[in-house]
């Protein structure tokens, strides 16, 4: 195993059992790695920006050094000088931090006002690509017939489909709402049901979060002992 | 009857600790829409310059059901000969792109010295790429995706890679594969994946937080197929293991294994919690 490799492990483990030290109580052992873990989180992102983004997209086509120079005078490929358009939307970003001063602050709201604009087109459209096939599949058949037989299973599953579907969105339908209509009346049943579906995601969060459990415990019981122990040359 | 919540905790990762350290694993359950993710991957038609993409957007806070997904996926691929283009919206899987192929392909070769899986043939790491749905939709619109990637992360142009050198078109990515815990990420692929006689076969990674709102695009047709959390994976896995008995992942039964002693743990916990406050709920009453 790499040094670093051995490094890195021996580190996560500590760290692991630092996070995991505040189901004893609040410490600063946990706090220190608490805070540590935030700060990578936050700092990764500007570097991989820059570093897979910005400088391989944006600014080498932009300034041409993706072209190679052969040793005969020719190039592999020709410079577009169209590539400095991306200048314009630079400048746009950068008026975002204009909000730091007081004098120009009124600058970042032409960008918040483009991103505002462009992001709610974008939903617009997203929404629609997303939600559109959703409600033509909630469409059901209540009775099933294929090859040349009635579905019984399908047709069940098909129909508790589209009753849950109706009494859940009546339960969220207060236009009307006149007491002692059908529609008032039958209102409350989709509380039950809407009960029913937070059970399940409850029960799968914590299914999820015991992932995680057995997840570090094997990273603890295996990788991070193993390393100690290659370590300590066996002594720990 | 009280008592520090501290026990309970201790007792949890003693009953996770048990299988792992004396290393006993159950056979995983049956996953239909894990097996429907399978013949998805398994009847994936390719020709050359064909390719498959896989956005492995997690990090370490969901490793543990996200990692073992995208291993088994790759590893399907991989088998198949399928060259993956592995992309990622979320900083924190930088590491992962890394990882997580070089290990798959690490356990191939070593299974079949005779073969090879390596980087820049089996797959490529186009690292990670800021903007959401605005990258993505540019990405489908480019009628050359190797160009328009630019470089991969070691720097080098994606032309360079022959295998990833004529990705012409969205046309060319025959399989879209999504492994998250983020249902924000998963929605943006749903979103803008696409375009006029387009919708790409589509499979996706979830976590059990995220299962309810996956199962709504398997129902609705927008997923080919799913991975639902560690179950999901495992049976994938088993899957593999019918088809290559010599591909082992007993690793992910151990884990899946451990996963049903909590869950199991939890629910005796939650009956005799129950029974305990209804017997003090009667003795007051009695009293």
């Amino acid at each position: 195993m790499a040094q670093s490799e051995l490094l890195s492990i021996i580190l996560g483990g500590i760290g692991t059992i630092a996070i995991f030290s505040f189901l004893i109580k609040e410490n600063y052992f946990y706090r220190i790695f608490e805070h540590m873990f935030i700060g990578v989180a936050a700092g990764i992102g500007p570097i991989l920006v820059l570093r897979d983004f910005l400088w391989p997209q944006i600014v080498e086509p932009m300034l041409g050094y993706t072209i190679t120079a052969y040793p005969d005078g020719t190039f592999s490929a020709e410079y577009q000088p169209l590539y400095f358009l991306y200048v314009f939307p630079m400048i746009l970003g950068m008026l975002y931090y204009s909000m730091y001063s007081r004098k120009h602050a009124w600058l970042s709201k032409i960008a918040i006002g483009v991103s505002l604009g462009a992001s709610g087109a974008l939903a617009i459209r997203g929404f629609f690509a997303e939600v559109i096939p959703q409600i033509a599949s909630s469409f059901k058949p209540i009775l099933v017939w294929r090859d040349g037989g009635f579905q019984a299973v399908e047709s069940v599953n098909n129909l508790l489909f589209v009753a849950i579907l109706f009494l859940v969105l009546n339960y969220f339908f207060f236009t009307l709402g006149r007491t002692g209509s059908v529609q008032s009346r039958t209102a409350s049943w989709g509380r039950p049901l809407l009960m029913v579906c937070f059970g399940a995601f409850f029960g799968s969060t914590v299914m999820a979060r015991l992932a995680l459990l057995v997840e570090r415990v094997q990273f603890i019981s295996r990788d991070w002992i193993s390393a100690i122990i290659n370590v300590t040359g066996g002594t720990f | 009857m009280r008592f520090s919540h501290r026990y309970v905790y201790l007792l949890m990762i003693a009953v996770v600790a048990i299988p792992i350290v004396f290393g006993f694993s159950t056979k995983p359950a049956r996953m239909i829409s894990a097996e429907r993710m399978y013949s998805v991957v398994e009847n994936v038609s390719i020709v050359e310059g064909d390719i498959a993409l896989v956005w492995l957007d997690f990090g370490p806070n969901t490793i543990a059901e996200n990692g073992a997904q995208a291993e088994v996926l790759l590893e399907h691929l991989f088998r198949r000969r399928i060259p993956v283009l592995l992309l990622s919206q979320y900083p924190l899987s930088e590491g992962l792109l890394k990882t997580i192929p070089r290990k798959v392909a690490d356990k191939l070769n070593i299974e079949m010295p005779e073969q090879e899986w390596k980087y820049g043939e089996s797959w490529i790491n186009g690292g990670y790429k800021p903007g959401s749905g605005n990258y993505i939709q540019s990405l489908v619109a480019s009628t050359d995706i190797s160009t328009f990637l630019g470089r991969d992360v070691l720097g080098m142009p994606i032309e360079h890679y022959p295998a990833f050198a004529k990705i012409t078109g969205v046309e060319k990515i025959k399989l879209v594969g999504e492994i998250t815990g983020l249902t924000g990420v998963f929605d943006t692929i749903i979103q803008f994946f696409q375009k006029k006689g387009y919708r790409p076969t589509f499979v996706h990674g979830c976590t059990s937080i995220t299962i309810p709102e996956a199962y709504i695009f398997l129902d609705s047709k927008q997923l080919h197929g799913l991975l639902e959390g560690i179950a999901g994976a495992a049976w994938y896995g088993e899957l593999l293991q019918r088809s290559f008995p010599q591909s082992s992942h007993k690793n992910l039964l151990l884990t899946n294994t451990a996963l049903g002693a909590a869950q199991i743990a939890i629910i005796l916990l939650i009956v005799a919690g129950n029974v305990v406050s209804l017997y003090s709920w009667s003795k007051r009453r009695r009293d």
